[in-house]
């Protein structure tokens, strides 16, 4: 398995690459880490010249005015070294397709992806990954990669995306309740349900908004019997301290049966945080008349 | 060129029947299994059957929902659900799940497979892309503006479908599982709890930034697209939908039988006057029960396409009772009682053929020709006598509102 982490500040890729084996980059189809054409050139540059992986995230859903820019872009990026490109939107399949380039596509359905016959469907097209969804069991995981072993990547730390919507929530409440206020893009704000106490952070770009689980979702567990079947593992970093990033791709770099639980109760110790299995050994197949 | 397809949602046998005489061309349902809206009382195999014959005596068609996001154990069953589907001469099946679109070639081949919104196809290269796969329709993600359906439409190979009417999801369909987390009921199995609409404090760092009269919402005003009908006709998209399984008979035959006629206007007119557009939109409202807008039709959902403080939910108590069937000699009209109404209310019937009549329900009888002074007790039968000739499906409202 690949260990890659998802780039938030250039200015960490020197401490980050001796503990990975690549690094996902943002685009300016991504949810999160904007990156132009310029910055990605140079970050594939450095990554390259040492030697580790790099790929490109492009997980924004794309309207027909932006196809040509899509375009522009894709073909741009495709002509650098990258390793792989995460893509959501279908229409970059069909752009790659034509370009000769879906060997290099690794499909992210984030919350539709949740079977071995659907992630048999991709790869059959060519595609070189599929990411899972995270609303899974391990049950579920490890019997879709085990049917494609070495052909799923799969995000095993991080926050976990609840929601995407092209509407600006925050732009329109603060217009709703006339607050003028700066939230743009600002990993610092979230929202509590007001029969709940827990905080699910939100963050908003010029794409939409987007909405995350409260908690930090983790496998230190159960990632070493998986990682021979896995292609990747990847670590989100949004809303993750820098500090707890670099621990973590250092503890799952080394993990093994013998010290998982000495990692994790020291990772527990030196970064607290609300650490979950998330739906590892908890369905979420409750229906309403239930 | 095809007249364009009106779509209507059902979410049992009784409804699809009413989409259908009200004028839908074809009508979407769910099985028991393998569909989104589980509260929805989910058609069973039989229920199916009946309503394939049925449609098919009107010369329309009928689409299934197979559109759950499938985990491993989901599958089981389908194949067999798959050929049944065929058998029984449904027309197509719409899907989430990619790999189905193979296994419906090979075991279901007449059955359409159209892809369903929780895919998200938003531009015409993720179109083309669905095609690629073997998809016979796509249904375009509803963050659409009209100018990009128009462009969409202008470049797709394969059939369209748009929605037009109804709730929307807040967020991308499939892209949003705050109710797994919340209440883990599984937003793409069926179990979705509209968390979107729930009430949230917003945060920044520690600091509370809501408005404590005002807390935020993510809840959208529901969609009536009717102003951009003849756009969507003249861009040559290929069915208009309608949203709301859940819904009532009432809201079905009200909102099929207005798109119906105003399809059918434009089609024999050329277009719609203002006026003729303003009739539509009020004969609308008289279904909705959410505040309604064009969505993302024309452009950016800015806040005045969110609902605050309200979830905006209300049902509407207008509708007061069904015509089961009439009998012309005495003028009497066998009725079920749906909602409350006095003798001497003015009442309104419509119906597939009938637009608008208005009475005074002066004779309203019970099973043993006593006259009632209330109907109040929703199911139960009741006479009235009716001045003019009605039908069975015909349905009856207050007309002051």
């Amino acid at each position: 398995m690949e260990l890659l982490v998802t780039l938030r500040k250039k200015q960490l890729l020197e401490k980050l690459l001796p503990l990975v084996d690549g690094v996902i980059a943002g685009s300016l189809f991504t949810s999160s880490y904007d990156s132009s054409i310029e910055d990605i050139e140079i970050i594939c540059n450095y990554i390259k010249t040492r030697g580790k992986k790099v790929y490109i995230v492009m997980d924004d859903f794309v309207s027909e005015d932006e196809l040509p820019d899509l375009y522009y872009y894709f073909r741009v990026i495709s002509k650098l070294d990258v390793d792989g490109i995460y893509f959501h939107d279908f229409g970059i399949y069909d752009i790659a397709r034509k370009d000769d380039m879906v060997s290099k596509l690794i499909y992210d359905g984030k919350t539709v992806l949740c079977n071995a016959l659907d992630t048999a469907f991709l790869l059959k097209r060519g595609i070189d990954s599929v990411v899972l969804s995270r609303e899974l069991t391990l049950e579920e995981i490890t019997n879709i990669v085990k049917a494609n072993p070495k052909q799923v990547d799969l995000q095993i730390f991080g926050h976990i995306r609840l929601s995407y919507s092209k509407r600006k929530f925050l732009k329109n409440y603060f217009n709703e309740i006339n607050r003028e206020y700066d939230y743009l893009n600002k990993e610092t704000m979230s929202l509590v349900e007001e029969q709940r106490d827990y905080r699910l952070p939100i963050i908003e770009n010029d794409h939409g908004t987007y909405i995350y689980s409260d908690y930090v979702f983790e496998m230190f567990n159960e990632i070493n019997d998986l990682k021979k079947y896995l292609k990747r593992g990847i670590i989100d970093t949004l809303f993750i301290d820098d500090s707890t990033v670099m621990e973590v791709c250092r503890d799952y770099r080394r993990i093994s049966n013998e010290n998982k639980e000495f990692l994790k109760q020291n990772l527990l110790q030196s970064h607290p945080d609300n650490y979950s299995s998330g739906y590892l050994y908890q369905r979420t197949n409750i229906t309403k008349d239930e | 060129m095809n007249k364009i397809e009106l779509l209507a949602p059902a979410k049992d046998l009784a409804k699809a029947k009413i989409a259908i005489m009200y004028g839908a061309d074809a009508v979407y349902v769910g099985g028991k299994s393998f569909s989104l809206r589980s509260r929805a009382s989910n058609f069973d195999n039989e229920s199916l059957k009946e309503i394939c014959g049925f449609a098919k005596s009107y010369g329309r068609k009928v689409f299934v929902t197979v559109n759950i996001v499938f985990h491993d154990d989901d599958y089981k069953g389908i194949m067999d659900y798959l050929k049944y589907l065929e058998e029984i001469g449904v027309d197509a099946i719409i899907i989430s799940s990619l790999a189905l679109i193979p296994i419906v070639k090979k075991v279901a081949p007449k059955l359409e497979c159209h892809i369903s919104t929780q895919l998200s196809s938003l531009n015409s290269a993720s179109v083309e892309a669905m095609k690629e796969f073997g998809a016979d329709r796509v249904v375009l993600a509803r963050e659409a503006s009209m100018d990009q359906i128009k462009q969409i439409a202008s470049k797709s190979s394969i059939p369209l479908e748009v929605f037009i009417h109804g709730g929307m999801c807040s967020n991308f369909s499939g892209r949003c599982v705050l109710s797994n987390r919340m209440t883990l009921r599984d937003a793409n199995r069926g179990g979705c709890a509209h968390s979107c609409r729930w009430k949230y404090h917003l945060f920044d760092g520690d600091e509370i930034i809501s408005n404590p009269n005002c807390l935020m919402s993510m809840s959208s005003k529901d969609l009536r697209a009717s102003a951009y009908v003849e756009e969507m006709i003249r861009s040559g998209v290929a069915s208009l939908k309608i949203e709301g399984r859940m819904k009532s008979e009432y809201y079905i035959g009200q909102v099929v039988k207005t798109y119906r006629r105003m399809i059918d206007e434009i089609y024999a007119n050329g277009g719609l006057s203002p006026e003729r557009l303003a009739y539509y939109d009020e004969e609308l409202t008289k279904a909705e029960n959410r505040p309604a807008d064009d969505g993302f039709l024309s452009g950016e959902c800015d806040s005045s396409k969110h609902l605050y403080g309200i979830n905006g939910a209300g049902v509407t108590h207008d509708y007061v009772a069904y015509i089961h069937s009439y009998e012309p000699t005495r003028s009497i009209a066998l009725i079920e009682v749906k909602n409350i109404f006095h003798r001497g209310d003015e009442l309104e019937v419509f119906g597939p053929d009938i637009d608008n009549l208005r009475f005074k329900a002066d004779n309203i009888y019970d099973y043993d020709w006593n006259d009632v002074e209330l109907a109040n007790k929703p199911t139960q039968l009741l006479y009235v006598r009716m001045p003019f000739k009605v039908s069975q499906g015909c349905m009856i409202r207050k007309v002051n509102r």
